[in-house]
This record gives C-alpha cells, structure tokens and sequence, in this order.
C-alpha cells in the first residue's frame, strides 16, 4: 500500500503530538494509542489495534522507573511497528514488534539526547530572567516540548514517507557518540544536585547529607525511606528546640526575680 | 505575618491544571526546574507583578533542581502559594518545597506508574485484542479523568493545609523550615547517591606472567570502588560540581559542556561505561 504525502504529514503531526504528551504526563505515548492513530489516518483500524495491543503489553514493563530515566519508545512499535504491518507484506503484529525494537532504543537514545541538550536551558532562561525578559523566559522553560514536538513529526513523517531513509539515519550515528551521550547523560543530574545543594546546605545540615548518601548508597533505601528517617531528626531537632523556647521564658524570668532579690538585698 | 491574600481559589485552580507543564523543559541538569518556575509563572506574576525585579527573582529561584511526581506536584504548588501569598520569602518555603519533593515522587510514582497504568493498560489493550475499535480512546479517558481528579484533590488539599499552617505556626516558621531542611538535605543527598550514574568498565589483567595455565585473573575497578564505598565516583563527581558552584562561581553552561565533555571522552576511552 502506498502512502500519501498528505498521509505521511499527518502521521508526523499524530506522532509529535503523542511524543510531547509524554511530558505532560497524558498518557499518548503509549503503543495502544499512537498505533490507534496511525490505523485512524491509513484506514486500517484492525491490523492497528493488533500491533498496539501486541506491543502495549510488550511495553507495558517499560517506562517504569524513578523519573528521568529513558526506558525503549513506544514510537517504536507504534508508529513505525504498525506502519511496517501496514504498508509490508507478510509483516504480522508480533514481528512489527520484533522489527521495531531497534528503532524504540534509537529513539531512547535520541530522548537522552534531546535532555542532554536541553542542559543548556536552565542558564539560558535564567540569563532570561536577569534582563526581566519574561517571554524568553517562557520560550526557554517551554524549549522541550519544541524539541520533542520536532523530534516527534521527523520521526513520524520519515517512517511514513520513507522507511529506508529512517533506517539509514539510525545506522549513522556512530556508536562512540551514542554511548558517550548515554554515559554524560548519566552525570548531569551532578550539577543540578549540586546547585541546590551550594544554596541549602548550612553547615549544620552537613550531618543529614552524610545520612542521605549513607541510606541510599550502603543501605539502598528508598527515597521514602530515606525521608522517614531525615524526619525522625528532623523533629528531634524540632521538639528539642521548641521544648527549650517553651522553658526559656520561665528560666529567664526567674533569674530576673532573683535578680531583683539580690539587688534588695544590697539595697538593704 | 502581614497576609496580603491576593490570590483566589482560581488561581489555585489554574495553577493545578497548569501541573500538565511541569515537564515542559525537562532536562538533565535541572529536570522540572524549570517547569516548576513556569507553572507557578502566572500566580507569582499576580503576587509580584508590580515589581518586576521581584517577579524575575522568585521566578530565578524556583528554576532550580526539581523533579517530583506531576500527577502530585499540585499538592506542593498550592502549599507553596499559600505560603508566598501570607508575605513568606522563598527561603522560608524551600525546605518545605525541598522535603515533599522526594516523598511524593515516590507516592506518585507507585500510585501511577505500578498501579494505574498497568491497570488501564491492560484492561484497554484486552479490548483492542477483542476488536474493540474504541478501546484506545477510552484507554486514554479512563486513566487521564482518574489523573486529572487526583490532580484536583491534591491542590486543594495543599490549599487547605497550606493555609492552615501559617495561621497555626506561623510563629514557629523558622524552626519549621530548618526542620524541612534537614529532610530536604537527607533526601537530596540521597538522591545525587542514586541519581547521578557513573561506572568504570575498565578492567586490567593482573597476572603478568604468561605462563601456560595461568589463569588471568582481570580485575575490576568498580568492584574495588564499591568495596571502598558505593556511588563513590557520583558522589565525588557531585562533590567537584559543588565546589566549582560555590568557589569557582561556574555558570552550569560551563558546567554542562565540562560534564558532556568528560562523559564522551571517559566513555570513548572505555573507561566508564553505561
């Protein structure tokens, strides 16, 4: 079956929406609902529905994990999965999944990516914001959702309009490049714990960082865990502190009593 | 506490829809710094608005490391509103901001992620497998009705407590918020541990000898770094990020290239890994 220009547009358009409401946490990005789509525009809803529902399962494990970190797209199966379904012949639901994996740990790879480059942003917006320019400020904090949205549509409208292109593309970013970014991509976060921690961290916090790295690095804990247990010193501290102010009033007026007696008593 | 009280139970509202953006520049230096900023762009440029210089400071302030859970995060932004809106300075309302990241992520994140999504997903995609054309579309019904109450329900409720906070403690917001503090510190701590990835894949063959039957024995340096203490290198690699902030006043611009730089050549060279 052949597709459109106008296909393969629209495609790009349903691809890009899905992928950028993967940052407004709607849900889109899912191989159920970005095959449903690509079935709605080629008029096959049926072979759409097989290949989303294979993969959503498939998929199901994925995308599980501590925020940031880059689980294998969903893009994958459910555009260009369902497009090979489509378009090839003899391509059941369970090998456009198959056939799709590389392309869902490309487009992983291509996420971390986007996130390294978007490192930049924070300064950017901030230099924004120093010159009170608060519409740059808004494009800066909005940059990712651009990014993904035209990630998204070349990713979309390439796997309509030319797989072989697609294909090609993946194979020519060297490996080196791919893991390198993987491995910076790692570090980053560095610099952002790093900031809060030059504005936070007094030096009577240095106690509760150690505790911090010692739950989560020697014990493993989980970030809950680890806050239950911030919160016992933490109130420690607290009654400690707020028992003291309570009684501080009491000591100090009757040292001023005494005071007082002392100074009659030289008085007399 | 002089309550100015400009805000209204709108621009509580809008601030929780505005929750759907909290990812909108998501990236590996700050990851929702700057969403955070953006969502509450409107109801601070209510409380500050006539004070640009103020506007853009807050504003400043609030673009620094976050990354909590977004289905969540309304619970946090509403206290942080009714704290900014009785006359609070940021720095009396991070720690508070700071402590609640980590524990909501990790509420959230099971709530959402283990439990909602597999629920819907599986339910829907049975569907599809039954030709049930519409089951993606309800699929995405279903769980984004069930989200956006949770959504709802926590910005109220931070309201709520928010509010009532002040007026009960107002007195005591000092002490609070060092005590918030110190969670805050724990939890980051912790995190920048389990967050920040580095990994040696070099290993040397330590028997020089090429004796036949030799066995070579290679040697791995992430074992040894682990037996010394775990996550030493992230925390070290932390450690030296903080310092050139704090004394060497880097920008993170100079800071990512650093970072990106070391990553791809560490990596081509094979000594650290993914």
């Amino acid at each position: 079956m052949q597709i459109t220009i106008i296909q393969a547009l629209l495609i790009g358009l349903w691809t890009a929406f899905c992928y950028t409401g993967m940052l407004w946490g709607i849900y889109t990005n899912r191989a159920l609902v970005l095959s449903f789509g690509v079935g709605v525009i080629l008029h096959d809803i049926p072979t759409a529905l097989a290949v989303g529902a294979v993969s959503e399962l498939a998929f199901m494990g994925f995308g599980v994990g501590a925020g940031g970190t880059v689980p294998p797209n969903p893009i994958g199966p459910g555009i260009i999965g369902t497009l090979m379904a489509i378009t090839m012949h003899g391509v059941t639901p369970q090998s456009a999944l198959a056939l799709s994996i590389p392309f869902a740990i490309a487009i992983q790879f291509l996420q971390t990516f986007v996130y390294t480059l978007g490192a930049g942003l924070p300064e950017a917006a901030n230099n924004a914001l120093k010159a009170q320019k608060f519409g740059k400020f808004r494009f800066f904090s909005n940059a990712t959702v651009y990014l993904f949205a035209t990630v998204g549509f070349l990713l979309g409208f390439l796997g309509a309009f030319s797989m072989t292109t697609l294909k090609s593309l993946v194979g020519m970013i060297p490996d080196w490049l791919l893991t390198g970014l993987s491995v910076a991509g790692g570090m980053l976060p560095a610099i952002g714990f790093a900031m809060i921690m030059s504005v936070m961290l007094k030096k009577e916090f240095i106690p509760f960082a150690l505790l911090g790295y010692a739950l989560a690095a020697f014990l493993q804990l989980p970030v809950i865990g680890i806050a239950i247990i911030g919160l016992v010193f933490a109130l420690k501290h607290y009654f400690d502190v707020d028992g003291k102010e309570e009684a501080a009033p009491a000591t100090a007026a009757t040292a001023s009593t005494k005071d007082e007696e002392g100074s009659r008593d030289d008085w007399i | 506490m002089t309550g100015s009280k400009k805000l209204t139970n709108s621009d509580y509202r809008k601030t929780t829809l505005r929750s759907y953006f909290l990812q909108n520049g998501f990236n590996y230096s700050n990851y929702q710094g700057l969403g955070y900023a953006l969502l509450m762009y409107p109801a601070f440029k209510k409380l500050y608005g006539h004070d640009k210089k103020k506007l853009a400071e807050n504003l400043s302030e609030n673009t620094e490391f976050y990354n909590t859970n977004p289905n969540l995060i309304p619970f946090i932004s509403s206290i942080h509103l009714a704290m900014a809106d009785s006359g609070m300075e940021y720095s009396e309302i991070r720690g508070i901001k700071m402590a609640l990241m980590g524990p909501l992520a990790g509420i959230g994140d099971s709530l959402s992620q283990f439990c909602l999504a597999p629920l819907f997903s599986t339910i829907f995609a049975s569907l599809a497998m039954n030709n049930v054309a519409m089951a993606p579309v309800f699929f995405l019904l279903a769980i984004n009705a069930t989200l956006i109450s949770i959504k709802f329900a926590m910005g109220a409720y931070g309201h709520k407590l928010g509010t009532s906070m002040i007026e009960k403690l107002s007195s005591k917001m000092s002490l609070i918020s060092d005590a918030a503090s110190m969670v805050g510190v724990t939890v980051i701590a912790g995190l920048a541990a389990t967050f920040v990835k580095m990994k040696v894949t070099l290993t040397y063959a330590s028997s020089a000898k090429a004796a036949k039957g030799a066995t070579t024995s290679t040697v791995d340096i992430q074992a040894m770094l682990d037996k010394v203490a775990p996550a030493l290198l992230p925390v070290l690699y932390t450690l030296l990020m903080y310092y050139l902030i704090k004394k060497r006043h880097w920008t993170t611009y100079k800071l990512v290239i650093l970072t990106v730089v070391v990553g791809i050549v560490l990596s081509a060279l094979h000594i650290l890994g993914a």
